[in-house]
């Protein structure tokens, strides 16, 4: 089923290469290249989900997660965090600053939207992505 | 000749001159205690004039808290015997103390009733330093020359009856200068009250204290200038009364290298600090570009855009493979620079070793499979559990891994594990064994070293960091294990890792 997802990213390329990507999947994207534009629009759109960088010019990610989960009317939507932030501890941060998952820069194309998916499905927002991992746990290498 | 010149001067009134001008103290009091006369000499030793003394309590005046009882028994005694003679501590108007030879006397009524007391004190202050001196001498001769440390020993008067040259050139005086001066000349002015209010006490109180013990104290030397000192006190018990003994150390280096080490720690913590930052920024500023590289390259290979021919293809893997390449490289050097600023925190489990095989037979055996591998695990039916962090074993495991399939054409990739005793200890081993091109005899010893890949061909067929064996070998030392190697060229590789199991 087709989803309404909003990024909130300031680095055009990487919001090119997500929203290409949606695309690719079917999704709708709504696009805010900055901290405060995304709390507006989030506001007035009221997306399916919200993908949101966490280096922002003005507001930070972490900012817009606190506003986010403070009003009623959008506390409910899942936000996942998606950055470059991955060092020892970013991940577990994020997570309890009220992020409900989080991806770590670069992103898998293959995987990516599968892995927004989850969280598009209520019953599931709790189950935090599995194969996103913080720095220092790559299987892969 | 000089009969002639005697003149009797009838008109003086030499009672009164004799009492007012005699160097000692002459005081009078009633048998309640209270000062009725107070001479000229009186006034000097205890500096009181006789307008603040006369009519006051002369415990109030002179005598220490702690002499009190003293006084008490010795005018008790002159009540009864009529005369008494003793020597002992009284305090003067600006509290510092005074030896004081006392001869005291009943003064009756004609009916033989005590009336009053009459006090002759006289200020043997001078005298008992130089008695105690010299009761020093007599005890410790030159010994206290040799020692290392100045020395300077205290009467109950808080006075110096000695001081070794040693402490005399630490504080700026000349050999004898010293003694019969008030310690507090050693100190500086703002502890003198305190000292000075206390010394009775203080003196009688002392215990032994240790170098070092204290707070931070300071002397002042004779020319006024401050330094440093850790001084250790003793009580030294004679027969003349207790001693208080200190010796005392200019700590002035020390200090000095204390605070040139702090800054230069402080100055190292900020340097981590930074290195921190640099690193956390590093890593993200080269994750942004490269989230670009391997999402397009991805969005291409996946035919998003649409089909692509075979060069296409080609180039485009080679690109990810590049990139991915650049990534493990960025998270090698990242995670050893964690390890080598000491900031990983091993968290010890019970870990299963055969779960955490399994584990990774299932996520990296696909990758051999793609090669056309075999990937086997060979592991006993018994359990065998280790008390280790989890993530430092997995770690190392999947780069040992990676590299048998990365260096392995054809064959196969096994992952072994065993128990054995060695020197009364248990030990499991885990190993890795291919059946690759092996490590040729004159590189064997550089393979752990960073950054020295090996690479029998010049094309570098084999990605890598060249940071992966250095990083597990890091990571086996940092879990108290050992990674060893066995290979014969061309015929395959084992790599083991040797955990301690106790």
């Amino acid at each position: 089923m087709p989803a309404r997802i909003l990024i909130i990213e300031d680095n055009p390329t990487n919001m090119e290469l997500m929203v290409y990507l949606l695309h690719a999947y079917g999704h709708t994207a709504m696009l805010a290249p900055d901290g405060h534009a995304g709390i507006a629009l989030a506001a007035s759109a009221l997306p399916d989900l919200i993908v949101c960088d966490i280096h922002l010019p003005g507001m930070d990610g972490y900012g817009v997660v606190r506003h986010i989960k403070r009003q009623p009317a959008l506390a409910g939507i899942p936000i996942v965090a998606v950055t470059a932030l991955v060092m020892v501890g970013d991940r577990e941060n994020l997570l309890a600053a009220g992020f409900d998952g989080y991806i770590g820069k670069p992103i898998e194309p293959t995987t990516f939207i599968p892995q927004l998916e989850v969280f598009l499905h209520a019953d599931l927002h709790a189950l935090i992505d599995p194969t996103a991992r913080t720095h220092g746990d790559h299987p892969d290498r | 000749m000089a009969a002639f010149k005697v003149k009797v001067h009838m008109s003086k009134d030499f009672d009164r001159m004799a009492l007012d001008e005699a160097p000692d103290a002459v005081i009078i009091i009633s048998l309640q205690g209270v000062v009725q006369h107070w001479s000229a000499g009186a006034q000097v030793m205890f500096g009181y004039t006789r307008a603040e003394a006369i009519g006051q309590s002369l415990h109030d005046l002179i005598v220490p808290p702690d002499r009190v009882e003293e006084e008490c028994r010795i005018r008790q005694a002159i009540v009864d015997r009529g005369t008494c003679n003793h020597e002992s501590l009284r305090q003067r108007k600006d509290r510092t103390l005074i030896y004081v030879d006392v001869t005291g006397k009943a003064v009756s009524d004609a009916r033989g009733v005590c009336e009053f007391i009459l006090f002759c004190k006289k200020d043997i202050t001078l005298m008992k330093v130089s008695r105690d001196a010299k009761m020093l001498d007599a005890k410790f001769g030159n010994l206290l020359e040799s020692m290392p440390d100045g020395i300077v020993m205290v009467n109950s008067s808080g006075r110096i009856v000695l001081a070794n040259s040693q402490a005399a050139h630490l504080f700026g005086y000349g050999a004898k200068d010293l003694c019969g001066e008030l310690i507090e000349i050693l100190l500086p002015p703002r502890y003198h009250g305190a000292r000075i209010g206390h010394r009775s006490q203080s003196v009688s109180q002392s215990r032994t204290r240790v170098m070092g013990a204290g707070l931070d104290l300071y002397g002042v030397r004779k020319d006024g200038t401050e330094f440093p000192v850790e001084i250790s006190l003793s009580p030294l018990e004679t027969e003349d009364g207790l001693l208080v003994s200190s010796a005392i150390r200019d700590i002035s280096d020390r200090k000095r290298i204390e605070l040139a080490l702090q800054e230069k720690n402080d100055e190292l913590e900020n340097a981590n600090l930074a290195k921190d930052r640099f690193l956390a920024g590093m890593s993200h500023e080269l994750r942004t570009p490269l989230n670009a590289i391997i999402g397009f390259t991805g969005t291409l290979l996946m035919r998003l855009p649409g089909p692509l021919t075979g060069d296409q293809d080609n180039q485009l893997k080679t690109i990810q493979t590049s990139a991915r390449h650049l990534l493990s490289l960025i998270n090698d050097l990242l995670d050893l620079a964690r390890i080598e600023s000491g900031k990983v925190e091993l968290v010890l489990e019970q870990v299963v070793c055969q779960h955490i095989i399994s584990q990774l037979a299932e996520t990296l055996g696909p990758l051999a499979a793609q090669k056309g591998l075999a990937f086997r695990c060979e592991v006993p039916t018994t359990e065998i559990v280790l008390h280790t962090d989890l993530r430092a074993l997995r770690q190392i495991l999947i780069n040992l891994i990676n590299n048998a399939i990365k260096f392995t054409e054809t064959g196969e990739v096994v992952l072994h594990l065993s128990e054995r005793e060695a020197a009364g200890n248990r030990w499991v081993d885990v190993s890795v064994i291919d059946s690759g091109v092996g490590i040729q005899p004159a590189d064997q010893a550089k393979l752990f070293h960073a950054f020295s890949q090996i690479d029998a061909s010049s094309t570098r067929r084999f990605e890598g960091t060249g940071l992966g064996l250095y990083l597990s070998r890091t990571l086996a030392g940092l879990i108290n294990g050992e990674l060893s190697f066995d290979s014969e060229f061309g015929a395959g590789s084992a790599f083991t890792l040797s955990l301690r199991a106790d």
